[in-house]
């Protein structure tokens, strides 16, 4: 989940309890305050009653279009004893104007006149229907969490954007990277020391892995030249013993042998040189090279070498596909994905290679899917061929990469089926 | 024939002078910069073998001061570094060759051979063995005069043979030679064994006195009837 859209939710999902919670303060606090407002209305209207009841004045209409009611009764002592000279409280009350209970507010006050007989005033007035508020209240507050929500998160997003700006940068940045190709320092934002501090820490492991790059990219170049005098001089000498003339059929069958092994240590060295010099960019030099041409030239050639493989074979040309490479390093990546395939088919297998859109396809049979993470890699070899260099399918991704084309492995339908995307 | 031989590594040296004295050449070996140097001003050579990675100096600086000693010599530039700005430079010095580490001691000789027909004849590279004619340029081949005709691969094929005569050429060098790099892998070598095959047939037909021979399973040679004899 992206930074943002986690804090949002977090945001959200905390403005929630808080919203209600303070929805249950903001209720109880409106209740409250209105029944202190009522009772305060019923208490001036029962001692304007009282009042004049003793002074024997003539008694307010029960209805005076107010909806506020009272009623006074005589009681004994005795019910003076158990209840509460002043009492509040809440009820429903039958209004025959209306014809309907509704929800008021009742105060209960026991007075004496002069003659010392008890009393009981109960004084009602219609209050607030306590459900229609707890609904409005309810409402109000759904309403203004999803504003609230609405407004925070924009803020949040606003602000999160504008304050992370050098961690995007940073990030669009590393994107871009590939080791042996900067294209550039990395964005340093010096306002914010988190930032600047992560900018600073990436330069460096950029530039140690640079550097680590650069100096494993020369050992294996160093390497493969100074291997490539002794390699002469070991193929050198076992030619001059072929060359002896007296050797038995034995001995010549080990020289020989060992001919073939020693060129394949050679192939497997120039194999790591190439490497080595695509990766440095050292093809500069490009032409307009037709990659349907070099299929069409190179396929017979591998149908004539595996012959005896009785391998059949598919070329589907939709016509010319020409591209702006360096000629060998177009040569190398059609030769060396033809090789894979009719190296890795077995038997009476089928060998597909189709040009189409800007797209080369070749298509060999298989039995299962191989490791499409690994299989670029150098060395990496699912079954071991002799005679493999095991560096075949690295040189394709090396020339891939270098310019930038789109090179992928997938398995169809029992099989394999290497794709190369010119963009 | 002199052929000064420039190359630094003892046993690399060793092994050339050898090559080349069996092939009746006469041979000096320079191991350093200085000693070249001083070679190339007081003799002359046929031929130079040299490599361009010194301890004491680059070869293209002798190459560069051989040119300017007005000195006739064929150069042959041997380099470590198989790259093609080290080829373009050498050449554009003024090199004949440029011959790639690790080499075959037949393609050695082949390019040696090369170079000196190429000087000695003002660009006639005709190779002549027994009574076989090849002209590599025009790709064309003649047996006692009269015109052999040969399809692409066994032209190819015969004109690596007579580059190296008396050579046994190990089958799967033949194969990455003529078919290209990835044929040396191949399962077997039935396709070379094909091409060779209506290659000899058409030879015997035409009379030559060249002949290529299997040695056992591994390869072929190629030897001069008549020599045998």
């Amino acid at each position: 989940m992206k930074l943002i859209y986690r804090i949002a939710l977090r945001l959200s999902l905390l403005l929630l309890p808080l919203m209600a919670l303070w929805a249950a303060l903001f209720y109880y606090a409106m209740v409250d305050e209105i029944n202190d407002e009522a009772d305060d209305a019923l208490e001036d209207y029962s001692e304007l009653i009282i009042v004049r009841m003793l002074a024997g004045r003539e008694l307010p209409a029960l209805n005076s279009g107010s909806n506020n009611n009272y009623s006074i009764v005589p009681v004994n002592e005795d019910y003076v004893k158990t209840h509460p000279r002043i009492h509040y409280r809440d009820a429903e009350v039958f209004i025959p104007e209306k014809e309907e209970t509704e929800p008021a507010r009742i105060l209960t006050t026991i007075f004496q006149d002069r003659e010392g007989h008890f009393y009981k005033l109960t004084v009602a007035t219609p209050t607030f229907e306590k459900d229609d508020l707890f609904r409005a209240i309810f409402y109000w507050i759904i309403f203004l969490y999803l504003l609230l929500l609405l407004t925070v998160l924009g803020l949040t997003v606003w602000v999160f954007r504008r304050t992370m700006q050098p961690l995007y940068a940073l990030l669009q940045w590393l994107d871009g990277y590939t080791p042996g190709r900067v294209a550039g320092p990395v964005p340093v934002d010096a306002t914010i020391p988190e930032f600047h501090r992560l900018s600073v820490t990436t330069q460096q492991a950029v530039n140690r892995s640079e550097e680590l790059f650069e100096r494993q990219k020369q050992f294996i170049g160093n390497a493969s030249h100074e291997l490539q005098t002794p390699l002469a001089i070991l193929g050198n000498r076992l030619e001059w013993l072929l060359d002896c003339g007296d050797l038995k059929e034995e001995q010549l069958g080990e020289l020989v042998k060992m001919q073939r092994t020693l060129s394949h240590v050679v192939r497997l060295n120039r194999t790591l040189l190439l490497l080595t010099k695509i990766e440095n960019g050292q093809f500069p030099e490009s032409s307009e090279v037709d990659i349907a041409a070099i299929v069409s030239e190179q396929l017979p050639l591998y149908d004539e070498i595996y012959a005896s493989r009785g391998i059949v074979q598919t070329m589907r040309i939709a016509g010319p596909l020409v591209v702006e490479m360096n000629e060998s390093l177009a040569t190398i990546l059609v030769t060396n994905l033809l090789k894979n395939a009719y190296v890795h088919t077995a038997e009476q297998g089928h060998v597909e290679v189709s040009v189409h859109d800007r797209t080369l396809e070749v298509y060999n049979d298989g039995t299962a899917p191989l490791d499409a993470d690994h299989i670029f890699e150098r060395f990496y070899q699912g079954t071991k061929k002799e005679g493999s260099t095991g560096l075949g399918l690295a040189l394709v991704s090396a020339v891939g990469r270098y310019y930038g084309l789109r090179v992928a492995y997938r398995f169809v339908e029992g099989r394999h089926c290497f794709t190369v995307v010119w963009p | 024939m002199k052929i000064l031989i420039v190359e630094d590594e003892p046993s690399l040296r060793e092994v050339m002078q050898r090559a080349l004295q069996q092939e009746h050449y006469v041979v000096e070996t320079a191991a350093t910069y200085a000693e070249a140097d001083a070679r190339v001003a007081g003799y002359s050579y046929d031929c130079i073998l040299l490599d361009i990675m010194l301890p004491d100096g680059n070869g293209l600086r002798l190459l560069e001061h051989i040119k300017q000693l007005r000195k006739r010599e064929n150069v042959i530039i041997i380099s470590a570094r198989d790259s093609l700005e080290d080829k373009v430079l050498g050449l554009e010095q003024g090199a004949d060759d440029y011959l790639p580490k690790p080499f075959h001691t037949a393609e050695l000789l082949a390019r040696i051979r090369s170079v000196l027909r190429r000087g000695r004849s003002g660009g006639d590279l005709t190779i002549d063995l027994g009574n076989v004619s090849l002209e590599p340029e025009g790709r064309r081949v003649q047996v006692g005069g009269a015109e052999l005709p040969l399809l692409k691969k066994e032209f190819d094929i015969l004109l690596y043979f007579m580059q190296r005569p008396n050579h046994l050429i190990d089958k799967s060098v033949l194969a990455e030679a003529v078919w290209g790099d990835h044929a040396d892998q191949a399962d077997n070598f039935h396709f070379v064994y094909a091409q060779i095959k209506n290659l000899r047939h058409k030879l015997s037909e035409a009379g030559a006195t060249i002949e290529i021979r299997a040695v056992y399973g591994f390869g072929y040679k190629l030897v001069t009837t008549t020599a045998d004899e």
